[in-house]
Parts: C-alpha cells; sequence; structure tokens
C-alpha cells in the first residue's frame, strides 16, 4: 500500500461489518458513515438515495457534516456534481478550483475541500450514492477509488435487501391483520 | 392540575421545524400542557481492546465523532430554549437526547410507553424514497401505540 492509500483490508473488513451486520437500513447507513470518517480521518461521509421521482438526492445518513450544510436544499441527481449524470466514480480533489459542485458556497462555508463521490448502484442501475469530504484537498488514489467502489457495490445489494425485507413485512402486517373468521369457510 | 405530556421527536428537518411552529402555536398559552423533545443519535463506534490497527485509527478520531454527537446535542438545546422564549415556561419543557436503541419508531413507542406521554406531534414528509427501505416512522408509531393522541404534521 502507498503513502497515498487510505484503505487497506482491514478497514474494508471493518466497513463490510457494518454493512452487512445491521439489521435497520439506517442504523447501518449511520454506522457505515461513522467508520468512514473514524477509520480515513476524514471530515464527513454521506449516503444518498436516489429518489427518482424529484430525480434528486436524499441523504439516508451522514456524519460529521453540518445541519446546515445538510439542510442546504435539494441536491439533484445531474447537477450535484456535473459529471456523466454520477454513473462513475468522481473525485474532487480541490473544490475551490472545481465548477462541478451544485453547491459551492455551501461546502466553502463548511470547510470542505475534497469529495469524493462513488455511485451505488444495482443492476446498473444508479440507486444511490457514497460520498466521502475531506476539509484538505485529497488526492484520492485509485486504489481507494477502487476499493471504494466494491464498498458502493455492496450497499446496493444490501439496500435491496433491506427493500425486499420491508416490503415483506409490510405484506406480513396486511396477513396478520385478517381476522380469523374471513378465514373460515362460509357454506 | 392534570398534565397533558406532549412528546416530540425531532430530527432538525423542516418539517421538523414545522411540527415545532405548529406545538408553539397549541400549547405555549396551555400550562397544563408539558413538552419533551425526543432527539435519537447513532451512538459512536465501540473500540475493541485488543490490538488493532484499524481500531487504533478510529481512536485517533473518535473525539471529533463524539464532538459531532456533543454539539448536536447542543442543537437540540437550542430548540428547547426556542420553545422558551416561545412562551412555554421553563418547567414545561424538557428534552431526551439518547443514543438510538432499536431503531426511531420503536424508541418512540418504548418512550411513550414507560414515560406516559399523552400526545405525540410526528411530521411526514411524502414522495421519500427512504419510506420504500425503512417504512414511515409515523406509521409504525400509531399502529403501536394505543390510547395516545398522534398529531401528524405535514
Amino acid at each position: 500500500m502507498t503513502d497515498n492509500n487510505r484503505i487497506d483490508i482491514g478497514v474494508l473488513k471493518l466497513l463490510f461489518d457494518a454493512v452487512t451486520g445491521s439489521n435497520q437500513v439506517e442504523t447501518m447507513a449511520n454506522r457505515l458513515t461513522q467508520l468512514l470518517v473514524g477509520t480515513l480521518g476524514i471530515k464527513g461521509a454521506a449516503v444518498y438515495m436516489v429518489n427518482p421521482e424529484f430525480e434528486a438526492l436524499e441523504l439516508l445518513a451522514s456524519s460529521g457534516l453540518s445541519i446546515n450544510y445538510i439542510n442546504k436544499g435539494p441536491v439533484l441527481v445531474d447537477k450535484s456534481i456535473k459529471l456523466a449524470s454520477n454513473r462513475e466514480p468522481i473525485v474532487v480533489s480541490d473544490v475551490s478550483k472545481s465548477n462541478r459542485l451544485q453547491y459551492p458556497e455551501n461546502a466553502k462555508a463548511e470547510g470542505i475541500q475534497s469529495i469524493v463521490s462513488t455511485p451505488i448502484s444495482l443492476h446498473g442501475v444508479i440507486i444511490g450514492a457514497l460520498r466521502l469530504y475531506d476539509a484538505a484537498p485529497w488526492e484520492v488514489s485509485e486504489h481507494d477509488v477502487e476499493y471504494l467502489s466494491v464498498l458502493a457495490q455492496n450497499l446496493g445489494i444490501t439496500m435491496m435487501y433491506f427493500r425486499l425485507a420491508n416490503a415483506l413485512l409490510a405484506v406480513k402486517d396486511s396477513v396478520d391483520a385478517i381476522h380469523s373468521v374471513w378465514l373460515r369457510p362460509t357454506y | 392540575m392534570t398534565r397533558q405530556k406532549v412528546l416530540v421527536p425531532y430530527n432538525f428537518t423542516e418539517n421538523d421545524r414545522k411540527a415545532l411552529d405548529f406545538v408553539i402555536h397549541m400549547f405555549a398559552s396551555r400550562q397544563d400542557v408539558a413538552v419533551t423533545l425526543f432527539s435519537a443519535y447513532t451512538p459512536a463506534p465501540e473500540i475493541e481492546t485488543r490490538n488493532n490497527t484499524v481500531m487504533e485509527k478510529i481512536r485517533q478520531n473518535l473525539t471529533y465523532l463524539k464532538q459531532q454527537i456533543s454539539e448536536q446535542e447542543d442543537k437540540i438545546k437550542a430548540v428547547r430554549d426556542a420553545l422558551i422564549e416561545n412562551g412555554f415556561s421553563r418547567d414545561r419543557v424538557s428534552y431526551l437526547f439518547s443514543p438510538i436503541k432499536k431503531d426511531i419508531s420503536q424508541d418512540i413507542v418504548d418512550l411513550v410507553q414507560s414515560e406516559g406521554f399523552n400526545v405525540i406531534v410526528l411530521n411526514r414528509t411524502s414522495g421519500k424514497i427512504s419510506r420504500f427501505f425503512t417504512g414511515h416512522v409515523f406509521q409504525k408509531v400509531v399502529i403501536s401505540v394505543k390510547d395516545v393522541v398522534v398529531l401528524i404534521v405535514t
């Protein structure tokens, strides 16, 4: 591992444990963002989900970011970081020299100098984004981007699991609500 | 005088602010109403004692994470103070700032039952994609509580 690399297999294992070991999607995302901040020594991290109705990224969890920054306004999919509709990992090493941000002034006020955005996808469809924020310019290594992409892929699968589990619980609640009297034969 | 105990879960969103405005409008002048703000947070990761380089990295940054949580508590205190500034007497407003135990909706239900709240003020944002993954908090709370008035601000 070179000096530029911040993520090693030990860090990745810890992050995977957080992703696979939680029984609630919000707990999982909160724990993941905390561990990213804690292990990488960065300013903040956030997990977003794509809301196709509004073509916006909806915050699921964050760590290290202020409430003002979180509530800065709708994060539009195509405008938040302007490159190929966020289909590829994007590294903004120095936000002061970039014209890609939707809210550059808010990033400056928050003390954010660099952003790494990795798409969370499932079956080729972008369903969210994993974003890391640092207070210093960050030349993210290709190695770290690869590791983050692997993490994001696993996040996509985990989110699908939570989606299905939630749907199943809703069905269970509906079935449980059926009184046994409706199940008796009427002949 | 019998006191009505009102629970207001608060997570610093725009709709939470609207719910707070509603609480001020409805209850500030009612001396028999006591309001409790409830904010839950994910606790900082536990540090294992075994020798582990990853844990050592986290240990170094743990102070930052704990500071973030502490700042969140300061913000919920500021919300409590806003209630006082808007007509509530100090003895009628309190806050609970605690780590998430199960999930937020279950924690609300448990709190209502253990502390005997009469009213819960929730809010709902329509069109949120996260409802597909987590379900609506208000929905889970409404079906789980009994003999409690649930007000939902949209």
